[in-house]
């Protein structure tokens, strides 16, 4: 057998007085694909990250690159969160600012950035573009990195890691935020890049994955097992496991306006001349559940942004939220205070600063980060609902320190913490396994029994919570279709 | 016109100087009703203008811009910032006659003919609010008499009055009404509900006068805050590149230095930023620090004298009607400095690095804090109003120097604090010309405490500690910081 590329012994990582890697081994040998799982916490990311050289363990870590493989010598990782700068270097853009079209010109366009990236690892712009255009990425050149979504930003970093071809290839969490269309085109590519040499090492508890990977294995108790293919995930030791819903929970929200959620007539949104939303017609009345759909880049954050009460384009539309006609008087905070809101884009701009606890209790106020004494009340229904999620030892933690899924579960926590009138879920199991996804949407299943509205933004039906009555569908801006799914009981 | 403080008997100067009064979230239970189906007019929409406008809107009030007609017809940045974010824009004809509080957010140096080119159009009992009073109290500028005139100025740029408030948050403000035009009484009750509509009142809002706020404003901003940032800066890196360390390095770690240190500044004060010293370092940067305000205490009050006299207004407008021949002059020379054409190198500099080779500066910004604050409440400055006007703002204008140097931060504040900036600088560095003589490389390039054992005299560190935290501008800024928790930590390069 030929030398292993990575081999790796004994590695102990300690994090915080925890142990995240205990004494792991592992050999990777040149012709072995490898499709990692495990638990959110199981130190995924750790393992990955150290391989690549981007954080330091103990123990020994072997790496062999192949001298006459023509591909570049480098171990590429493609971090499961994105990061971008504004022109001067500084990242502390807040969730508003791409929605305000002088603001977005503080970042540089995705071309320059591919171009900058290009002339960096010396390679040729045109080789990028079928990269760009496989991944439906072609109209996005001329947007600046602060308009992108997430799921456009997770695609700019695979455009990245493909162009590079690089001899190995780590990638952390790559389908997240990827609607279905894009996952299956990244799959096609990844075989593509294997294929040509490229070996992969891919981070990942979803089910559709490239046919390449030849090679499982699973992060449990900090070392990693091999496992067949058939045996992915094994029963999870989550905290986060079906438990009754906190009492304040299970009472109805106080219904505080009459007349529908959200009434849109002709609502246009547009950049200079650059169309985001045509035309939307939309009326959603209290407690139905809807299912909001398209692909990346359709719209989808545009629309709830408007519901929101974060665009400053509402203001020129027909459109009324909670009864009130938008511009006639009510402020953001009125429209916030009965929404609860989790996306990819507000986990992305959240205060990572704030102790999970400041986070979940921030949800009563609606700002990002704590800046109110909650009172007693309050505060013990944080801490219920902390319990119920599996994080009250995590408590006093930063939500930087902690891993993504155990983040997101925060925000979920602080999403519902108010028991609000209307949920605006845009893709809230990103960063969760299929055990707490299903979980979580049985929790939202159970609320919704309580005459709560819900928009689900979700690319996967086999993910989605059953309450689920009626689909509106985007398509570049437009409203494809709406229909109802389930006729109300 | 002359200048409004200098008509007043001394009594009334005193008076005014030391309205400062640090007001309680209840007086702020009846939100932004005082305006509430009131027509808000901005004229305006830079930097202040837009972000005030975009709370404002979203606080539930009815705002729209007026520009000027080259602004509208050329489509200026000014007209699509406010276009293309669903505002009304109009003329001065079109809007101004319709308007219940007129906002003038326009720079500085324009607004006595943006005063006068509105104020005919206004309708009878309306306001005009200002964001800074050097037109009311230096300019003079007398305003009709039926109209109520009101101050609320944000301490922090444009881009943070926006991004605090949607976070949920606000920035620190301060709040005036002008005593000459106060027909109906209504001015404070429409001054706070218009701190509230921009997110002001959940961080702490001063109540003070437009003359307290407009001479500890000027102070501030050509003292600790430009003027001696820029000196130091500049003087730092000119000693290093003599001693021989790298110029890049040095040029990044005085770019970014500033930023670092004063980080620890906002968090808690003079206190925590000299803690991050060693002991040994500290005793040292207390020593130069001392050393220092004796050295440049005559020229922080010479400044303090000429804003207090009318004297800076009057040569700065002098030099207005001169072309700006000084002005340009000192900012051709700032732009041609050394550290100015020296890129930051590439190297890596650990937090802990930029206080350890930039003792130096953490004097400098010592000496500088307690300087502008001693010298502002000895000429009846309330100590509130000099906290905000010094050490709040330090770190602030550091971030900008972090951005792109001496020349952004210059571009970014207002002209009248450019040119006191200038002013200071040219006085300055001669003034320190023996003391950096002394200067060597383990005071700015080099760690200090490398080939130094770190012991220190019990007592004399204790006295040390004891005199950097009972100094009054720790006392009052541990209450003050208190109500801005949370603030947002600037990230660093
Ligand atoms: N920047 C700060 O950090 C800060 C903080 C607190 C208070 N303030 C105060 O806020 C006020 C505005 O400052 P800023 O920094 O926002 O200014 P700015 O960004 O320079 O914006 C000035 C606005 O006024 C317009 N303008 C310029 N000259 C004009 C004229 N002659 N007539 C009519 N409009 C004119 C400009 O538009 P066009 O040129 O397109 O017409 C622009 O929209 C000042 O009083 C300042 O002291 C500033």
């Amino acid at each position: 057998m030929s030398n292993p590329v990575v081999h790796i012994t004994n590695l102990n990582l300690w994090y915080r007085q925890k142990a995240v890697l205990r004494d792991l081994n592992w050999i990777i040998y040149p012709s072995d694909n490898w499709l990692v799982c495990g638990e959110s916490g199981s130190g995924k990311t750790s393992l990955a990250k150290t391989i690549a050289g981007l954080i330091k363990a103990n123990g020994n870590i072997e790496i062999n690159f192949n001298p006459e493989a023509a591909l570049p010598p480098v171990i590429h990782y493609v971090a499961n969160w994105y990061q971008f700068k504004d022109l001067e270097g500084q990242s502390n853009f807040y969730y508003q600012q791409r929605y305000n079209k002088q603001s977005a010109e503080v970042t540089t366009t995705v071309r320059a950035e591919l171009e900058d990236y290009g002339k960096k690892q010396k390679l040729s712009f045109n080789d990028a573009l079928q990269t760009v255009k496989q991944l439906g990425f072609s109209d996005l050149l001329d947007s600046t990195l602060i308009q992108l979504s997430s799921g456009e930003h997770k695609k700019l970093q695979l455009v990245k890691a493909v162009w590079l071809a690089p001899q190995m290839l780590i990638l952390d969490q790559p389908y997240n935020g990827l609607d279905k269309q894009s996952r299956e085109n990244l799959n096609i590519l990844l075989n593509a890049v294997s294929a040509k040499g490229t070996q992969l090492i891919l981070i990942s508890n979803d089910v559709e994955i490239p046919s390449c990977m030849d090679r499982f294995a699973e992060i449990k108790n900090g070392k990693l097992i091999e496992i067949s293919a058939g045996e992915r995930i094994s029963n999870p030791t989550n905290d986060f496991t079906p438990k009754s819903i906190p009492v304040f929970l299970s009472e109805s929200p106080t219904p505080t306006f009459s007349g529908s959620v959200i009434k849109m007539t002709n609502v246009n949104i547009s950049y200079g001349d650059k169309r985001v939303l045509t035309n939307i017609n939309w009326i959603v009345e209290p407690g139905e559940k809807w299912l909001l759909q398209g692909s990346n880049g359709s719209g989808k954050s545009t629309l709830l942004s408007l519901v929101c009460g974060d665009h400053p384009q509402a203001y020129s539309n027909d459109f009324s939220l909670f009864g009130y006609k938008r511009g006639t008087g009510e402020s953001i905070w009125d429209i916030k205070r009965r929404i609860g809101l989790i996306s990819p884009e507000l986990h992305w701009y959240f205060d990572p600063s704030a102790t999970v606890w400041q986070s979940v209790a921030s949800g009563f106020y609606d700002s990002s980060g704590l800046f109110c004494e909650p009172g007693s009340t309050r505060s013990g229904q944080v801490n219920e609902l902390l319990e119920y999620f599996g994080l009250r030892e995590h408590s006093k933690v930063l939500m930087n320190e902690l891993p993504l899924g155990k983040q997101r579960l925060a925000l979920l926590a602080r999403t519902l913490i108010k028991n609000p009138e209307l949920l605006i879920l845009d893709e809230p199991c990103q960063g969760l396994d299929q055990q707490q996804t299903q979980h979580f949407n049985r929790l939202v299943d159970g609320l919704c029994k309580n005459g709560t509205t819900l928009i689900y933004v979700g690319h996967f039906e086999s993910q989605l919570p059953d309450c689920i009555e009626k689909k509106i569908l985007l398509e570049n801006g437009a409203v494809k279709s709406a229909e109802i799914l389930l006729e109300r009981a | 016109m002359s200048n409004y403080f200098n008509t007043l008997p001394l009594r009334e100067k005193l008076n005014q100087l030391g309205v400062c009064d640090f007001m309680d979230s209840s007086e702020f239970v009846d939100g932004v009703n005082a305006l509430k189906g009131k027509k808000l007019v901005i004229v305006g929409c830079g930097a202040q203008g837009l972000n005030q406008g975009l709370n404002l809107r979203d606080s539930g009030l009815d705002v729209s811009y007026t520009l000027r007609k080259e602004a509208i017809e050329g489509k200026r940045d000014s007209w699509k910032n406010a276009t293309e974010n669903s505002f009304t824009v109009g003329t001065y004809e079109e809007l101004i006659p319709t308007a219940d509080v007129v906002i003038n957010l326009t720079p500085d140096k324009q607004h006595t003919a943006v005063v006068n080119a509105i104020m005919p159009l206004m309708k009878q009992g309306a306001t005009l609010l200002y964001s800074h009073g050097f037109n009311i109290v230096e300019e003079g500028m007398q305003i009709r008499k039926d109209l109520s005139v009101i101050m609320v100025a944000p301490k922090c740029p444009g881009s943070e009055v926006r991004a605090e408030y949607v976070r949920g948050f606000g920035v620190p403000t301060l709040i005036a009404v002008h005593p000459e035009n106060d027909p109906e009484g209504k001015g404070l009750l429409q001054a706070k509900a218009y701190c509230v509509g921009t997110g002001g009142h959940k961080a702490g809002v001063l109540k003070s006068s437009f003359v307290a706020e407009v001479k500890s404003d000027l102070m501030g901003e050509q003292t600790i805050l430009c003027g001696l940032l820029q000196t130091g800066s500049i003087l730092s890196f000119d000693k290093m590149v003599e001693k021989g360390i790298d110029a890049g390095y040095a040029s990044k770690l005085v770019q970014y230095g500033v930023e670092v240190i004063t980080e620890a500044l906002k968090q808690g004060g003079i206190t925590a930023m000299m803690d991050r010293l060693s002991n040994v370092a500290k005793i040292k940067a207390f020593e130069i620090s001392e050393e220092l305000k004796d050295i440049m205490r005559p020229l922080f009050q010479k400044h303090q004298d000429d804003i207090m006299s009318g004297e800076f207004s009057r040569i700065m407008m002098v030099d207005w009607a001169n072309g700006d021949k000084n002005l340009l002059a000192w900012r051709a020379e700032t732009g041609e400095t050394a550290f100015e054409k020296t890129p930051a190198g590439n190297v890596k500099i650990g937090d802990q690095e930029y206080f350890d080779n930039y003792t130096l500066m953490v004097a400098f910004v010592r000496a500088g804090v307690e300087l502008a604050f001693e010298t502002m409440v000895q000429a009846g400055i309330k100590p509130e109003s000099a906290y905000y006007e010094s050490l709040h703002e330090t770190p602030l204008i550091a971030n900008t120097i972090a951005r792109k140097k001496l020349f952004e931060m210059n571009r970014v504040i207002s002209d009248t604090a450019e040119y006191g900036c200038y002013l200071f600088d040219q006085a300055c560095k001669p003034l320190l010309a023996d003391f950096m003589k002394k200067v060597d490389t383990d005071l700015v390039g080099k760690n200090f405490n490398e080939g130094k054992d770190g012991a220190v005299d019990n007592r004399a560190l204790i006295a040390v500690n004891e005199a950097i935290r009972s100094h009054e501008v720790e006392v009052i800024g541990a209450t003050l910081r208190k109500a801005m928790t949370a603030m947002k930590a600037i990230k660093t390069a």
